[in-house]
């Protein structure tokens, strides 16, 4: 099961619509949440509508914070989104076999059993969540309580009995034309990790749907033979996708 | 407004609202057996998967006396949709803090006590409360004490479902988010400091860096206040998971109460005195409820 977690302040501003991106990884299985981070109201009407359109593009699930509520609010939507893709599928196998797709049709026994193997599956299935953290000049005071939930993410994770990774990514890169960065690859732990993102240049560009596109190839890749490339340079702060 | 169950057509007459939970509202409804608490969920399955827990619960050794399901169904509501609900045990009382509130904080010992055998219970039956927190522990006369909300109740071993960040030790460094006993106890520990010193527990959760929130942190408020004073080490052993469960750190606990008082519980005699008048009125309290259990 894979997710990709975009936080974000505000309105892309250059390359593929993020909403576009979103589809392409709803398209190859990846769920898309996204967390709009505001503090003193600064995420306009625009950025609210788009937001939300990337969330609904992705298949997941779209909040308004402010950074207290940002730990709470990642665990929990990583957790809804789990139960949710569960539900999905659980809810295509029972249209095939009682011609019903409704778990709501179910009297309650049934109901019960059938509940009860979708918590059982979300507790036990293999799960892999993709941060993509807009690190524009506006999310420069916030990214300390994005680290802060990415650490209570992990926290949360590592409780799960099946596997679960995590991977972190921020844009726009520091290099022109870098739509976006590697911080972390593919990981199950953050012990001694001290620092998720290096010092951060300012710069203009908000490039949210390039960034995401990045974000699905490495996703993709782990399924393929990508997976090695990533293993011995995944771990460290610079490596530039 | 009366409603009847979809399935087996029990009827209900929906009185007022008791509350809001996690996974729904909860009503107080009157049927033919009497009094009792309806709880109608937002999302099918979050309510049906809170349902498989307490009947779980029911199931386990022990736990025969404790009934936590009454009639499981789905109703319609007045905007025409249809909703799951269940029913329970409606437990007449006030929330943990406005008890102390309006009673005194000279209950505090033996309501905590009462808390960690309920606690207690759980445990033995594999599960942990989760979602413990000062809002979801009611108390009724004398110092009886109930749990509400069961949304966060997981089987040992697996990850939290449900839990409230200041009350999780997850949150304060010190422990994974999966269920065994310890989770309750330091979430007990905390609710024992949110209820004696509010303002300081809110502001060490804003003042401290994440990386920074220990524990030890928690011990030095409870350190500086007195009423907290007599069961520092109590709660030094819940936050480093020394207790091998509620059951163990009950009879700790039971043990430090009625310690006689040395140079330092003289400080406190107010709780002492408290301890003794109630345990007599515990038990009557506890004879009125069960003939009110069997009549419902």
């Amino acid at each position: 099961m894979k997710q990709i977690l975009l936080i974000t302040d505000g309105c892309s501003n250059v390359g593929i619509s993020p909403v576009v991106a979103a589809a392409h990884a709803k398209s190859e299985g990846i769920t898309v949440n996204v967390v709009g981070v505001l503090d003193r109201g600064d995420v306009g009407e625009l950025g609210a509508t788009e937001i939300d359109e990337i969330a609904r593009a992705g298949g997941g699930l779209s909040r308004m914070v402010t950074t207290r509520q940002l730990s709470q609010t990642v665990q929990m939507m990583t957790r809804k989104t789990v139960v949710q893709t569960i539900q999905l599928a659980v809810q295509k196998e029972l249209k095939q076999v009682l011609g019903n797709g409704s778990i709501e049709a179910l009297p309650p026994e049934q109901r019960g059993e059938v509940v009860r193997v979708m918590d059982d599956l979300s507790e036990t299935s293999g799960l892999q969540v993709a941060l993509l953290i807009d690190a524009s000049a506006s999310m420069k005071p916030k990214l300390a309580s994005v680290e802060e939930a990415i650490h209570d993410l992990m926290l949360s994770l590592q409780a799960r009995q099946g596997k679960s990774e995590i991977s972190v990514f921020h844009f726009p890169g520091s290099r022109h034309g870098d739509d976006c960065v590697m911080d972390l690859g593919w990981t199950d732990r953050l012990q001694g990790v001290q620092s998720i993102f290096p010092k951060l240049p300012m710069s203009g560009t908000t490039p949210t749907g390039p960034a995401m596109m990045r974000v699905i190839d490495y996703c993709r890749q782990g399924d393929e033979s990508g997976r090695n490339r990533y293993e011995t340079d995944g771990m460290m702060g610079d490596y530039v996708v | 407004m009366v409603v009847t169950g979809k399935w087996k057509q029990s009827k209900y007459r929906i009185e007022r609202a008791l509350g809001e939970g996690a996974n729904g509202k909860v009503y107080l409804a009157q049927s033919d057996k009497g009094w009792l608490a309806l709880k109608v969920g937002s999302d099918a399955v979050d309510l049906q998967s809170e349902i498989n827990a307490l009947r779980m619960m029911g199931k386990q050794k022990g736990q025969a006396e404790e009934q936590f399901l009454f009639d499981v169904d789905d109703l319609r509501g007045p905007d025409g949709r249809e909703y799951p609900f269940y029913t329970m045990k409606y437990v007449r009382g006030s929330t943990l803090a406005e008890y102390l509130r309006q009673y005194g904080m000279e209950w505090f010992p033996l309501v905590a006590l009462n808390l960690l055998r309920k606690l207690a219970k759980l445990h033995t039956a594999g599960w942990a409360f989760g979602d413990l927190k000062v809002e979801n522990v009611m108390v009724s006369d004398y110092g009886y004490v109930e749990l509400v909300d069961y949304g966060g109740a997981t089987a040992f071993g697996k990850s939290i479902r449900q839990f409230t960040e200041i009350y999780d030790r997850g949150y304060w460094n010190e422990g994974a988010r999966s269920s065994d006993p310890g989770y309750d106890l330091f979430s007990f520990g905390v609710l024992c400091i949110q209820l004696h010193e509010p303002k300081k527990l809110q502001s060490l959760t804003k003042e401290l860096l994440p990386q920074n929130r220990s524990a030890a942190e928690l011990l030095a408020v409870a350190e500086g206040c007195p009423g907290l004073k007599p069961v520092t080490g109590w709660l030094r052993a819940a936050f480093s998971n020394e207790y091998r469960d509620a059951a163990e750190a009950a009879e700790a606990w039971r043990t430090l109460m009625h310690k006689r008082p040395g140079k330092r519980g003289s400080a406190v005699p107010g709780w002492l005195k408290g301890l003794a008048v109630t345990s007599g009125l515990l038990l009557a309290a506890s004879i009125v409820w069960f003939l009110a259990a069997d009549l419902m």
